[in-house]
């Protein structure tokens, strides 16, 4: 703390407030930034590809505060995505019948993306304000969830608690498949009650015709915001816990780290992310299907939190961007391959045979993961040599 | 489960016969988890790969053996192709298990059981990915040639019971007795119980630790192709490597090892048949969409009230 | 005058094992008492009883009036009663200021959305935990490497760290588990002094388990002895010394070897 914190007056009010709101801002500046600026740059593709990367470091970021900091290992992840999905599908879905008579765009210009055409409407529209509600609400339904598995992580351990959790990833998508047919008529919707209507979410065939909200602004935003939760609590007595917890439960406990209520938040935090991400990820792809959001999904993020480091922020950061990017390039690398080859002798698609020997290469040779529990800033600090 | 309108004792048979074929699957491969988990505690998390190996290999051998017998124009079944399908996937699958615990989890021995369970995750990954690739299996459906003639055997109250079905139960059962039979009444059954009881003190009396290791893999991978062969016979379609009902299957077995006990054989056995049944059960008389719901609320279940499993013990840690 | 901790009738069994039995020690403000006895007599138990490790058969153990059997472990630690472990139990991949930091934030209750805003409450909390972590780094010489990974530490300071990081959940009494053990004589001299410094300094009440004998009988005032369970001896340090069935307990075992004793 500097002394400039300490003085009174009104220029440390300012002082304090932009360290406390700073983020926001940041945020905020960096998804105008990427929605005004780099969208029309780069154009509909490699947006798009921003926006998954977007969506799989709020994943990755939010699995950290599990399996990273608090050393939980939870492999459901994307039970938390697929729930915070479809409550936020419901509610902008059936809420846009009800507002607006359907379940059409209603937005601004922030939820308007580029490549869809010209925009002729307002800044702000109360769909916007529907659908930052949904990705909310969401994110609490997923918490709510996340409440529920952390219970079980105050009995078990190591693989026992991972099972569960792969246990409720798959409770979770059968339940959700097995919901019943949506109503796609304004008068049917009109009729029903809101409890039935959380009911009709599709069922087997996925939840669709969601209006797409989701663009770079609000993927980054909420990837600013997330970053910043998680950093800000890796410094600070809140984290500090989480981390107790993961190198010791016993000597966590004797320190006074109440470890059953700091691994339970743990989950509920990281469910809340995840579920704003498959907000995001519902309102992007305009439907959101349980069955695509099993295990392979939960592994996936994963596996970015372990290459990445457990731990580390901006490690599994990077492991999101570069694992999004990965298949892409794949993609491209064996498609200009395959054309000077015969059909029988084409590359197949190696993307999951290199994750998986990756991971398995990296428990043997340096099983902490890429950065560890380290950020990526701190080597700076600890090169600086001693005072001996 | 065919029709609404079936004789109630008639859907009860029925339901119990599925019960059991499947369950003598998931106790087949329950014991190959409970095994590794006895001697080295950790959940070997690609054993239900082994087992889709298994059923693929199956596939892969018998589609050979008709093409040898010609039997695609004469239309008649090799029956001996069974024991030789049978005893080439479980040699197969053999190796690969005792090459998996070479080449991945050795390296980790000393390492925290969370690396080892991440690496378990890797060659599961691996495993299903390369099954996919277009030289080994594809990465497509297939359906498994019939090897046995449709007969029926008997009758039990009136349901059907094909050979297949016999083959299925029974097998398992023949299995399972040889089984404990090699643990309770052999040198290696002693060695593989002393390395399970205490590890260190195993090695200091002389046992190879590293063998007995290396048996048990082979052993556990073994009994799951068999349980894969069984798979492929009874239910035909196979689905391509990496869908997910092989990993359903899998975990449905991994949840017996737990419910029986995990690290104890019997326990994997009793789990293995009350999970089929179970399961079977709730399909038949409760909401079948629900079948994987069921199977894993008894794991969670099991694991906040009585974590050690039926048969199994509680370990408590040392502070 | 009431003692500060006091334990009565304190019992636990593991199986059939009676590992504590009518175990009963009264501590006053200020004393520094010793806690010894051959291996596997239930030292290391008693401390697991009083901090909540195990949950005790039989007994009741007061802090300051206050009932502390049946609570859980980090609320003990809140009533105040810290402890050091006998293998190391350091937070071994976060830095020696963070291990101290985690005791120090005992008694602070850190909100998510002040710790996510950084609201100037939680700024001036974290700001106190602070000033008491570097105070403590530098009372236990370990301010210089405050950086380093507590893995990273030589074995002594790693003792040191321990006491530490228990203190800085400013503790009323402090249960010190073999804090010698694996350390040669310079050190253990050292170690003595650090003990009585650290009573007279933080004002805590301590209760040390030992193996070394120069270092219980040098520096208790008073010495309870424990031998299977159950407490064979109490007294002054030359009291205890010259109990006959002390003795015996040790030439015993050093006599006949009792059977696998186990760590604890």
């Amino acid at each position: 703390m500097s002394a400039a914190a300490h003085r009174d007056g009104p220029p440390a009010v300012w002082a304090h407030a932009w360290r406390s709101g700073a983020p926001l801002l940041v945020a905020v500046g960096v998804g105008l930034l990427m929605h005004f600026a780099v969208q029309p740059a780069v154009g509909a593709f490699k947006a798009r590809v921003l926006v998954d990367i977007g969506i799989n470091v709020i994943l990755a970021v939010s699995l950290t505060l599990v399996n990273g900091f608090t050393g939980q290992f939870s492999i459901g992840h994307a039970g938390f995505m697929a729930l915070g999905g479809y409550a936020a599908g419901a509610l902008s879905y059936y809420g846009s019948y009800q507002l607006f008579g359907a379940a059409a765009f209603n937005g601004g210009v922030l939820s308007w993306t580029a490549s869809q055409g010209p925009f002729h409407g307002p800044w702000v529209g109360g769909g916007d304000l529907l659908f930052v509600a949904a990705c909310l609400v969401g994110g609490l339904v997923a918490a709510g969830a996340g409440y529920l598995v952390g219970l079980p992580s105050l009995r078990l351990r190591g693989d026992y608690l991972a099972i569960v959790t792969l246990g409720f990833g798959e409770i979770v998508r059968v339940v959700l498949q097995s919901t019943q047919t949506q109503l796609s008529q304004a008068a049917e919707v009109a009729a029903t009650p809101w409890p039935l209507l959380t009911l009709k979410l599709g069922g087997a065939l996925g939840f669709i015709g969601l209006p797409f909200y989701t663009t770079l602004f609000w993927v980054y935003l909420a990837v600013a915001l997330t970053l910043t939760v998680a950093i800000r609590l890796k410094r600070s007595s809140y984290g500090r816990a989480f981390l107790a917890i993961r190198e010791d439960e016993v000597a966590a406990e004797a320190l006074g780290v109440h470890t059953t209520r700091y691994k339970v938040r743990a989950f509920v935090l990281a469910a809340f992310l995840a579920g704003v991400a498959g907000a995001l990820y519902a309102h992007l792809v305009g439907s959101i299907n349980a069955g695509e959001l099993g295990f392979q999904k939960s592994f996936e993020v994963v596996i970015m939190v372990v290459l990445g480091g457990m731990g580390s922020v901006s490690g599994s950061t990077l492991a999101a961007i570069v694992l999004t990017l990965l298949p892409e390039l794949l993609r491209t690398v064996t498609g200009s391959v395959n054309t000077y080859l015969p059909p029988a002798y084409e590359l197949p698609d190696l993307r999951m045979i290199i994750y998986s020997l990756a991971l398995i290469l990296m428990m043997i040779l340096r099983p902490q993961g890429f950065f560890g529990l380290r950020e990526i800033w701190d080597w700076r600090v600890r090169r600086r040599p001693r005072p001996a | 489960m065919d029709t609404q309108s079936i004789d109630p004792l008639m859907k009860l048979v029925q339901t119990l016969l599925d019960g059991f074929a499947v369950g003598g699957m998931y106790a087949l491969i329950a014991l190959g988890y409970t095994m590794v988990y006895g001697i080295l505690k950790f959940i070997n998390f690609a054993h239900s790969d082994v087992f889709t190996l298994g059923a693929w290999v199956s596939w892969g051998l018998a589609a050979r053996a008709l093409r040898l017998e010609g039997a695609a124009d004469a239309g008649g079944t090799p029956v001996w192709a069974v024991p030789v399908v049978l005893l080439g996937a479980m040699l197969l699958c053999g190796t690969v298990g005792f090459l998996i615990e070479r080449l991945a989890y050795k390296p980790l021995r000393a390492a925290p059981r969370l690396n080892v369970l991440i690496t378990a995750i890797g060659v599961s990954l691996l495993l299903q990915n390369v099954g996919q690739l277009r030289v080994v299996f594809g990465p497509y459906p297939k359906s498994m040639p019939a090897l046995l003639p449709d007969v029926t055997l008997l009758y039990v109250a009136g349901v059907r019971v094909p050979v297949v079905d016999v083959l299925v139960i029974g097998l398992p059962l023949v299995l399972m007795l040889g089984l404990e039979w090699l643990i309770f009444r052999t040198r290696v059954g002693l060695a593989m119980r002393a390395v399970s009881y205490n590890t260190q003190t195993a090695a200091l009396m002389g046992v190879n630790v590293n063998r007995v290791i290396s048996f048990t893999f082979v052993l556990g991978s073994a009994l799951a192709a068999a349980a894969g062969f069984l798979y492929a016979l009874k239910y035909v379609g196979l689905k391509q490597p990496a869908d997910t009902t092989w990993v359903m299957l899998g975990l449905k077995a991994f949840v017996a090892a737990v419910v029986g006990g995990i690290g104890n054989v019997r326990g994997a056995m009793l789990g293995g048949f009350a999970i089929g049944l179970l399961e079977f059960l709730g399909v038949a008389y409760l909401e079948p969409l629900y079948r994987d719901v069921y199977v894993f609320a008894v794991l969670i279940l099991v694991l906040l009230l009585r974590p050690a499993g039926i048969l199994g013990r509680a370990a408590v840690e040392k502070v | 005058m009431t003692p500060l901790l006091e334990v009565t009738r304190l019992s636990i069994a593991f199986g059939g094992l009676r590992a504590v039995q009518d175990f009963n020690l009264a501590l006053a403000a200020g004393d520094l008492q010793g806690l010894i006895g051959p291996n596997g007599a239930g030292k290391t138990t008693v401390f697991n009883l009083l901090t909540g490790v195990y949950r005790p058969d039989a007994g009741e153990i007061r802090l300051a009036g206050r009932r502390l059997d049946g609570l859980r472990p980090f609320q003990i630690a809140r009533a105040g009663l810290a402890r050091t472990f006998q293998a190391s139990r350091l937070l071994a991949d976060l830095s020696v200021a963070d291990n101290v930091r985690v005791g120090a934030q005992l008694r602070t209750r850190p909100s998510l959305l002040g710790t996510v805003l950084r609201t100037r409450r939680h700024r001036a909390t974290e700001g106190d935990i602070e000033a008491r972590t570097r105070r403590l780094l530098e009372t236990f010489g370990l301010a210089e490497r405050c950086d380093e990974l507590a893995r990273h530490l030589p074995y002594g300071d790693q003792r040191r760290l321990e006491m530490a990081r228990a203190l800085a959940t400013q503790p009323r009494v402090l249960l010190l588990d073999e804090p010698a053990a694996g350390m040669n004589p310079q050190e253990k001299l050292a170690l003595r002094e650090l003990i009585r410094r650290v009573r007279r300094e933080f004002g805590v009440t301590i209760l040390l388990i030992e193996h070394d004998m120069s270092v219980v009988m040098s520096i208790c005032e008073t010495v309870t002895v424990l031998d299977y369970g159950v407490t064979i001896a109490r007294g002054t340090p030359p009291e205890v010394q010259g109990d006959p069935g002390v003795i015996e307990a040790y030439l015993g075992v050093a006599a006949q070897t009792r059977g696998p004793g186990g760590g604890a």
